[in-house]
C-alpha cells in the first residue's frame, strides 16, 4: 500500500480526463528565444507513458499524442501553428492548401491537398485524398475502437452506417463508399454533413482525421496494432521506419524506435520538404528527439537541472515549483502557460443536499478556492477560476465573469447563508443546513497529495453552512465517480482539459445523452430523466432536472462570433441557474527546461510544449 | 583453610584451594562457588555429589575455564601438574583442554554438534592437539570408538549424533574425552540423562578406562548410588561449599553431616528392602542470599544455637574424615545411629 | 532425491495455477473499475466499451477466460500473436543514458510463445515479452542486493554477537535500527541526491539499468546504488536476526563440547556456532529473494529500473489483467523454486532433515 501510494506520488496520474496535475503561475511565461540552431537530439523524459489507445491516431486520445503527433508525426488537413495563447488555438491550412470550401448551408466542405506532401519511409510517396478517407474508415471501423469517433460518426453523412455495417473487414473488395466522403481526385476530398456542424475544422484537426496509408494500415485492423508502425507524413519519423518491410503484412516488423512502455524515438523524415510548409507552424530544429521513461520524476527534474536531459515530462514536486518559482535565475527555465482546463468540484443533481440548487449555490459562496489553490501549490498552478469554460478559450471574454466572486476568493458567509436560508434543509432559517442530509454527506476524492491536502479546506467550507462531510479517498476515485450507480454527492476529484479550442468540448459534460452507467463524465447527472434514472439505476431527486441538451445542439450549428457567444452564455447559465459545479482552478501547464533548450515555445492547442519549435544549443548538453 | 588430603596415594594431580566462583547480577552477586577445597590423585574416581545447584559442575567449568571470566569473579588456585590454571591465558588453557584435561557433560544428546558426522567431531579433536594426517587420526578415533565399545566403529564414524542412540553418543563423547589419553577425566553427570541399563555399563566403561589409562576421575552426580558404585573419594556439597569430604566408605557408613544423612536417607539401598525413603524438607538456598551460618541450618532437624550464625569451618573433628557441622562428634554418631534405627525399624 | 522434485514440481504447478485463479476471481469479485472503460478513452460510448471488452476478452465468463488463459499457458500464445509482437532486429543505440531497450532480437525470441501469457490491456503488448525483458533487470537487481545483504547482515550479526553489550554491538544494532526504519524510497533518494547531484558520479551511478551483455561495467555501476539501498533493510533484518541466533546457538551444549576439546574460540564460532545458527537464515533468504522477484518495488522505481516489481504495481493501478497474472506467475514460479532450493540446502546444511 505505501509502495502503491509512494508511486502514484512520483507518477503523474493522467487519467483521461483529467489530464495531469499541472500547475504554474498567474502570468504566461513569454517562452524562450536565444537565437536557434538546428541540430542535435531533444531529450525528454516522462515519468508514466499512458497512451490510451497504443499509439495508433485513429484511437490515441492521450493529450501528449496529440502534441507530438500534431507537431512532429502527422500532417492533418487543417492545423495550428504551434504558439500560445488563443493564437495557438487558430487553425491554419496544414495538409491542405488553403481554408476549405465551405458551402452556404454549412454542409459541404472541399478541401485541396497540397502538393508534395510525402510519406516517409518505407512509403516514399505523396499522401493523397485517398488517405484522409481511409482514415475516415479506420475511424468508422468498431473494431479499431476510434476513441474520439463521436466527434465524425453521425456527423458526416454515411459514416455512422458504415460503421454499424462492420466498419473495415480483410476483403477489400467489399468495402462499399461513404456517403459524405468524395475523393474527387488525388487532391481534392469533400465532406457532406448531417447538419451544420461549427467546429469541424476542429475535428479535422484532430490526429485520427489525419491520412493513413492503406497499404500498411491494412495489415492492422485490431485496436492499438498500427501505432507500432505508424508511417510519418510529418517533419520526423518513428527511428528504424525506413527498415519497415511492407512487402505484406507477414513481414512487417514493429519499428524499433517506439515501444509504449518505454521509449519514443523519432529522427528526420528524408521525405518532408520544407516547402510544403511553414516556418509559423514547424521549424524543426532539431535532428532527434527522444522521449523515455524514468519511474523516478525527482530524478527527471534533476537530470534536467543537470542539462542531461532538456525538458522534464512530468509533474513537478512542489519543491521543484518552489526552487523555480522564487529563483529568478531559473525563471525562464521554468515555463508557465495556462493549460485551457478547469479543477472543480462536482455536486450530483439527485443527491440531498444538493438536489437543491440554494446548496449549490451556497456551496459556490462558501468554498475557500484561495485555499484549494494553496493546497496545490500557490499561484503557479493556475487562476481562480469562476466559472466553467477556461478564459483563453473565450478569448478572455468572460475573464471579468464570476458570479460568485468573494474578497480573496477566500468564500463568503454571508452570500453563503443567505443561500443556504432559501434551501429547504435550513428549516429554522439561521443559515445553516440543520436537515439530517447534511450530515455525513459522502465526499469522494483521491489518495495523491493535492487531493488529500484540498480535502480538510473543502471540510471547513462546507462546515461553516452546516454541511457535514464524510470523506473517503481512492486509488480509482475516478472509476467510483463515473460508475451512476455510486450516487457519490459530491467529488473534488475532477478536472477537466479541452480537446481543441471549442467550448462543445467542455459542454459534453453537461449533455444528458452522455450519461452513462459507467465510464460517465456528467458527473452532476445535468438533464437527468426519470426514465434513464431508472434505466441506470439512479435514484434520489430525479424529477425536474434541468437540460441544456437543446442549447448545446442550438450553440453547436453556430459558427465563429456567434457561436462563441452562445457557449458564453450557456456557460453563465450553468454557473447561475444550474450550478452543477463550484469550478476553483483554471489550471495551467507548466513546464522544466534546461539551459540548452534555446528556443522554447508553448503550444496552446495541444496545451504541451511547441516540439516543432524547440531548439537546443548543443554546447550546453551534458 | 587447612589443606585436605582424604586419600593419601600418591601426589594430586589436580588440586582446588580455596576456590571461590561469584556471578554479579543486577539481582545480587551469585555466590555460586564459595571457598572450596579438594584434590584428586592419578587413579582415583573422585565423587561429586550435591543437589542441582549446589555448584558441582561452575567448580569443574572453572578449572577448564569454559567459564566467561568477563562476568565471574573467580578467586582461589586450582593447581594441575603444578600450574595454576586459573592464572593461564586462553590460549594456553586451549592446549590443556581436551589434551590433558577432558571432560564429557550431562547431555549427550545436546552435547554432539547435530550438523557434522561424529567421526568428524571426533577427528577435528584429535587434529586440534596433534599435527596428525586426517587418515591417521581417523584411525585413531576408530580405535577409540572400539575401545568405548561402539559396534563396527569404521562404519559408524561415518554417521550423524542423530543416527547413534544416546548411551553410544555417551561412548562417544567417552572416546572424544580419551583421544590424547588426558590426565584427567571430568564427568559431569554422565548417566543422568541415559537409561537405567546404560548408566551402568558407561558408569563401567569410566571405571575400566580409569584403570586402564591410569588417569584421575572426577565424578560429579546428585545421585548417591552413582557415587557408591565407583568413587573412592566422595565430596559432599551444598550452596557452593563442601559439607563432608572423606573416602567412600567412610562417608556412606559414618556420614557425619546432617546434609550427607538426609541425602542417604532419600535413596534405596539396594541391601535393605522396604526401608522408608525420607526426602530432605525444604529447598535448597538461593545461592544469592545464602543462609548466615551454616548454609544447611534452615533445613536440618538438629540445628542449635551457633547454626544460624556462625559459619562452622570445614574441617576434620575426629570422623576421621572433614566435615562443616557445628555438632560435637559424639552427637554426630549418636544422632545418626538414631536415625539409622529408626528408619530400619520403620520399615520392620 | 529426482523423483523428490519431480514431485515438487508438479506441487508448484498446482500452486501456479491456484493462485492465478485467485488473482483471476479477485479481479472479478473486486474489480477496480470496468478496465474496458479506462482503454475506451475520456468519453466513452457504451459501443466502445462493448467493443474493447470483446477485444480484451472480458465480454466472456470467469471460467471461459480462465481457461484461455491455461491454455495459452500451456500450448503457448503464438497461433494468436500480432505481427506487433515480432521486433525488428536492428536497434540503434540510443543516445540517451537510459539503455531501455532488449528488443526481441537481443534476447532471442519473439513476444509469443510458450509458456504464453496474452497481450497486455494497456500496452497491447505481449506480456511474455515484456516479463522476458524485465526478468533480467529484476534479478540482476536482487543478485547483488542478496550478496551485499548476506554479507553485510551476517558480518555485522557475528561482530554484534560476539561483542555483546560492546560499543560494536551498540554502533551494530544502531545500523540495524536505521536500516529497518529508513524507508528505501526516502534512502534512494538519498543516495541519489548525494551521489549523482551532489559529487559528480552521475553518469556512472544514476538511475536507469544497462544491460550486462551491452556494458557490464555500466551494468554494475549503475546498480550499485540500487544495490545498497535494497540491501540495507535486509541487512538490518539479517544482522539482527544473526546476532539472535548465534547467541542461542553460542550457550548450546556442543558449543560448550567444542571448547572442552580445546578449540580455539574462532574456530567454535565460525564452525560450530555459525553453521548451525545460519540454518534458519537460509530458509528466509530463499523466502526472501522469492518476493523481491515481484517486490522490489520502490527500489524499481526509485533507480528507474523497469523490472518485474515496476510492471506489477502498474499493471494493478491500471487493471492490466494479463500483465498482473503474469508477474503472479513468474512470482509464484520463484517462490516454488526458492522453496525448492531452500530444501536442498537445508538438507546439505542439517543432516538431521536428510536423514529423516
Amino acid at each position: 500500500m505505501l509502495a502503491l501510494s509512494l508511486l502514484l506520488a512520483l507518477g503523474a496520474a493522467g487519467c483521461g480526463g483529467d489530464d495531469g496535475g499541472d500547475e504554474a503561475g498567474t502570468e504566461a511565461s513569454e517562452g524562450v528565444d536565444e537565437g536557434a540552431e538546428p541540430g542535435g537530439t531533444f531529450r525528454t523524459q516522462t515519468d508514466a507513458f499512458e497512451w490510451t489507445g497504443n499509439f495508433d491516431p485513429t484511437g490515441e486520445y492521450l493529450a501528449t499524442f496529440l502534441g507530438l503527433y500534431q507537431n512532429l508525426l502527422g500532417r492533418t488537413l487543417m492545423g495550428y501553428n504551434h504558439v500560445p495563447d488563443a493564437e495557438g488555438n487558430e487553425l491554419i491550412p496544414d495538409l491542405a492548401e488553403a481554408e476549405p470550401e465551405i458551402s452556404e448551408d454549412g454542409l459541404t466542405y472541399t478541401f485541396t491537398l497540397r502538393e508534395g506532401v510525402m510519406w516517409g519511409p518505407p512509403l516514399d510517396r505523396a499522401v493523397t485524398a485517398q488517405d484522409v478517407e481511409y482514415a475516415f474508415r479506420r475511424i468508422a471501423t468498431p473494431a479499431l475502437v476510434a476513441q474520439y469517433g463521436f466527434y465524425y460518426l453521425g456527423v458526416i453523412k454515411g459514416l455512422q452506417e458504415y460503421s454499424d455495417a462492420g466498419g473495415l473487414t480483410e476483403d477489400p473488395e467489399g468495402e462499399t463508399p461513404i456517403e459524405g466522403i468524395t475523393v474527387q481526385d488525388e487532391r481534392t476530398i469533400q465532406f457532406d454533413l448531417e447538419a451544420p456542424t461549427g467546429d469541424f475544422l476542429y475535428r479535422i484537426a484532430m490526429p485520427a482525421a489525419g491520412p493513413i496509408p492503406e497499404e500498411v494500415a491494412k495489415c492492422f485492423l485490431t485496436a492499438g496494432e498500427y501505432g507500432r508502425f505508424v508511417i510519418s507524413s510529418g517533419p520526423y519519423m518513428i527511428e528504424g521506419s525506413d527498415q519497415l518491410d511492407i512487402t505484406s503484412c507477414d513481414t512487417m516488423q514493429a519499428i524499433s524506435g517506439f515501444n509504449p512502455n518505454q521509449r519514443l524515438i523519432l529522427e528526420r523524415n528524408p521525405n518532408y520538404d520544407p516547402e510544403t510548409d511553414t516556418p509559423e507552424a514547424r521549424e524543426n530544429f532539431f535532428d532527434r528527439f527522444e522521449m523515455t521513461l524514468n519511474t523516478n520524476a525527482q530524478d527527471i527534474f534533476d537530470r534536467v537541472r543537470q542539462g542531461q536531459l532538456e525538458l522534464a515530462y512530468a509533474s513537478e514536486p512542489s519543491e521543484v515549483v518552489r526552487e523555480y518559482s522564487t529563483n529568478a535565475d531559473l525563471e525562464d527555465r521554468y515555463q508557465i502557460n495556462s493549460g485551457d482546463r478547469t479543477w472543480y468540484i462536482t455536486m450530483n443533481l439527485t443527491q440531498p443536499p444538493f438536489d437543491d440548487i440554494h446548496v449549490r449555490k451556497a456551496a459556490n459562496w462558501i468554498m475557500d478556492k484561495e485555499g484549494l489553490r494553496r493546497a496545490w501549490g500557490g499561484e503557479p498552478k493556475g487562476l481562480i477560476a469562476n466559472h466553467i469554460v477556461p478564459d483563453t478559450m473565450f478569448n478572455n471574454n468572460l475573464e471579468d465573469y464570476a458570479p460568485y466572486a468573494t474578497e480573496g476568493d477566500a468564500g463568503n458567509l454571508e452570500e453563503a447563508q443567505n443561500e443556504m436560508r432559501q434551501s429547504k434543509y435550513d428549516t429554522d432559517q439561521d443559515g445553516m443546513c440543520d436537515a439530517p442530509q447534511c450530515k455525513g454527506v459522502l465526499h469522494v476524492t483521491r489518495t495523491t497529495d493535492v487531493w488529500a491536502n484540498m480535502a480538510p479546506i473543502i471540510e471547513e467550507s462546507f462546515a461553516k453552512i452546516g454541511i457535514e462531510l464524510n470523506t473517503r479517498q481512492f486509488e480509482d476515485s475516478y472509476t467510483i465517480i463515473q460508475t451512476v450507480k455510486r450516487q457519490v454527492p459530491v467529488s473534488s476529484t475532477p478536472g477537466w482539459g479541452k480537446d481543441y479550442a471549442d467550448a462543445s468540448t467542455f459542454m459534453v459534460l453537461f449533455d444528458s445523452r452522455s450519461i452513462l452507467p459507467e465510464g460517465n463524465v456528467n458527473y452532476s447527472l445535468v438533464g437527468l430523466t426519470p426514465e434513464t434514472a431508472q434505466e441506470l439505476g439512479a435514484t434520489g431527486t430525479v424529477e425536474g432536472i434541468t437540460s441544456v441538451d437543446d442549447a448545446i445542439d442550438s450553440c453547436n450549428e453556430l459558427m465563429d462570433e456567434e457561436r462563441l457567444d452562445c457557449w458564453q452564455e450557456l456557460d453563465q447559465q450553468l454557473m447561475e441557474e444550474i450550478v452543477p459545479w463550484v469550478p476553483y482552478l483554471q489550471g495551467n501547464a507548466d513546464f522544466v527546461i534546461s539551459d540548452a533548450v534555446s528556443k522554447y515555445v508553448f503550444d496552446q492547442a495541444s496545451g504541451d510544449p511547441a516540439w516543432a519549435h524547440l531548439a537546443i544549443d548543443q554546447d550546453l548538453q551534458q | 583453610m587447612s589443606q585436605v588430603h582424604a586419600s593419601p596415594r600418591g601426589e594430586p594431580l589436580l588440586e582446588v584451594r580455596d576456590l571461590r566462583v561469584h556471578f554479579p547480577t543486577p539481582d545480587g552477586v551469585v555466590k555460586a562457588v564459595d571457598g572450596l577445597s579438594f584434590s584428586v590423585r592419578r587413579g582415583e574416581t573422585f565423587g561429586i555429589v550435591g543437589e542441582s545447584g549446589s555448584g558441582k559442575s561452575v567448580t569443574c567449568l572453572t578449572a577448564l575455564g569454559l567459564i566467561n571470566r568477563k562476568s565471574a569473579l573467580v578467586e582461589g588456585e586450582v593447581f594441575f601438574k603444578g600450574r595454576d590454571l586459573l592464572k593461564l591465558s586462553n590460549e594456553e588453557l586451549q592446549k590443556i583442554r581436551g589434551k590433558e584435561l577432558a571432560m564429557i557433560f550431562q547431555d549427550p544428546f545436546a552435547c554432539l554438534h547435530p550438523m557434522y558426522r561424529v567421526g568428524d567431531q571426533l577427528v577435528e579433536a584429535v587434529q586440534i592437539h596433534d599435527d596428525m594426517s586426517r587418515k591417521a587420526a581417523r584411525e585413531r578415533v576408530v580405535e577409540l570408538l572400539a575401545a568405548v565399545g561402539i559396534p563396527r566403529p569404521r562404519e559408524r564414524v561415518r554417521d550423524y549424533p542423530h543416527q547413534y542412540s544416546g548411551g553410544m553418543r555417551q561412548r562417544a563423547m567417552i572416546a572424544m574425552a580419551l583421544l590424547h589419553n588426558p590426565d584427567i577425566l571430568i564427568a559431569d553427570e554422565p548417566t543422568t540423562a541415559l537409561d537405567v541399563t546404560v548408566q551402568a555399563q558407561i558408569l563401567e566403561l569410566i571405571e575400566r578406562i580409569k584403570e586402564e589409562f591410569q588417569i584421575g576421575v572426577i565424578l560429579i552426580t546428585h545421585d548417591l548410588a552413582v557415587i557408591a558404585d565407583v568413587a573412592q573419594t566422595v565430596m559432599v556439597m551444598y550452596a557452593g561449599r563442601s559439607m563432608e569430604l572423606g573416602a567412600r566408605d567412610a562417608v556412606f557408613d559414618k556420614p557425619l553431616h546432617p546434609y550427607t544423612w538426609g541425602l542417604l536417607e532419600s535413596i534405596p539401598r539396594v541391601a535393605s528392602k522396604g526401608e522408608l525413603l525420607v526426602p530432605i524438607e525444604g529447598a535448597p538456598p538461593s545461592l544469592i542470599n545464602v543462609p548466615p551460618g551454616c548454609p544447611f541450618h534452615p533445613r536440618c532437624p538438629h540445628r542449635f544455637s551457633p547454626c544460624d550464625d556462625q559459619r562452622p569451618d570445614f574441617k576434620d573433628r575426629g570422623g576421621g574424615h572433614p566435615e562443616a557441622c557445628h555438632l560435637s562428634a559424639e552427637d554426630k554418631r549418636r544422632l545418626w545411629s538414631e536415625r539409622e534405627a529408626r528408619r530400619t525399624k520403620v520399615a520392620v | 532425491m529426482g523423483r523428490y522434485v519431480i514431485r515438487r514440481l508438479l506441487w508448484t504447478v498446482l500452486v501456479v495455477l491456484v493462485v492465478t485463479l485467485l488473482t483471476f476471481v479477485v479481479f472479478y469479485v473486486m474489480p477496480p473499475g470496468n478496465p474496458s472503460v479506462r482503454f475506451a478513452g475520456k468519453q466513452p460510448t457504451p459501443e466502445l466499451i462493448a467493443q474493447v471488452e470483446k477485444q480484451l476478452g472480458l465480454d466472456r465468463s470467469l471460467p471461459e477466460q480462465y481457461a484461455h488463459f491455461l491454455r495459452r499457458l500451456f500450448l503457448g500464445d503464438g497461433t494468436e500473436c500480432p505481427l506487433v509482437y515480432r521486433p525488428l532486429c536492428s536497434i540503434e543505440s540510443v543516445e540517451n543514458f537510459v539503455v531501455l531497450d532488449t528488443g526481441g532480437c537481443a534476447t532471442g525470441v519473439s513476444g509469443c510463445g510458450w509458456p504464453g501469457l496474452g497481450m497486455s490491456f494497456d500496452s497491447r503488448t505481449a506480456v511474455r515479452q515484456e516479463l522476458i525483458e524485465r526478468t533480467p533487470r529484476t534479478l540482476s537487481l536482487i543478485f547483488g542486493a542478496a550478496v551485499i545483504w548476506l554479507v553485510v547482515g551476517v558480518s555485522i550479526g557475528v561482530i554484534s554477537a560476539l561483542k555483546r553489550r560492546t560499543i560494536w554491538d551498540r554502533l551494530a544494532m544502531g545500523f540495524a535500527l536505521f536500516g529497518i526504519s529508513a524507508p528505501v524510497f526516502w534512502l534512494g533518494l538519498v543516495a541519489l541526491w548525494i551521489f549523482t547531484v551532489k559529487l559528480p558520479f552521475s553518469d556512472s551511478l544514476g538511475t536507469g539499468y544497462v544491460e550486462f551483455g551491452n556494458d557490464p561495467v555500466g551494468w554494475f555501476t549503475h546498480l550499485i546504488l540500487p544495490w545498497t539501498v535494497l540491501a540495507l533493510l535486509y541487512a538490518a533484518f539479517y544482522a539482527r536476526m544473526t546476532r539472535g541466533n548465534l547467541i542461542d546457538t553460542m550457550g548450546e551444549d556442543y558449543i560448550r563440547t567444542a571448547r572442552a576439546k580445546g578449540l580455539p574460540e574462532r574456530r567454535v564460532i565460525f564452525k560450530h556456532g555459525l553453521r548451525a545458527s545460519l540454518t534458519p537464515i537460509v530458509t528466509m533468504f530463499g523466502l526472501d529473494v522469492a518476493l523481491l522477484v515481484g517486490g522490489a518495488v520502490i527500489t524499481e522505481t526509485v533507480f528507474n529500473i523497469q523490472g518485474l516489481g515496476n510492471y506489477a504495481v502498474q499493471s494493478a493501478v491500471s487493471a492490466d489483467l494479463p500483465a498482473m497474472t503474469g508477474v503472479v506467475v513468474i512470482v509464484a514460479f520463484a517462490v516454488a523454486f526458492m522453496n525448492l532450493v531452500v530444501d536442498i540446502v537445508y538438507a546439505y546444511l542439517d543432516p538431521r532433515v536428510r536423514y529423516s
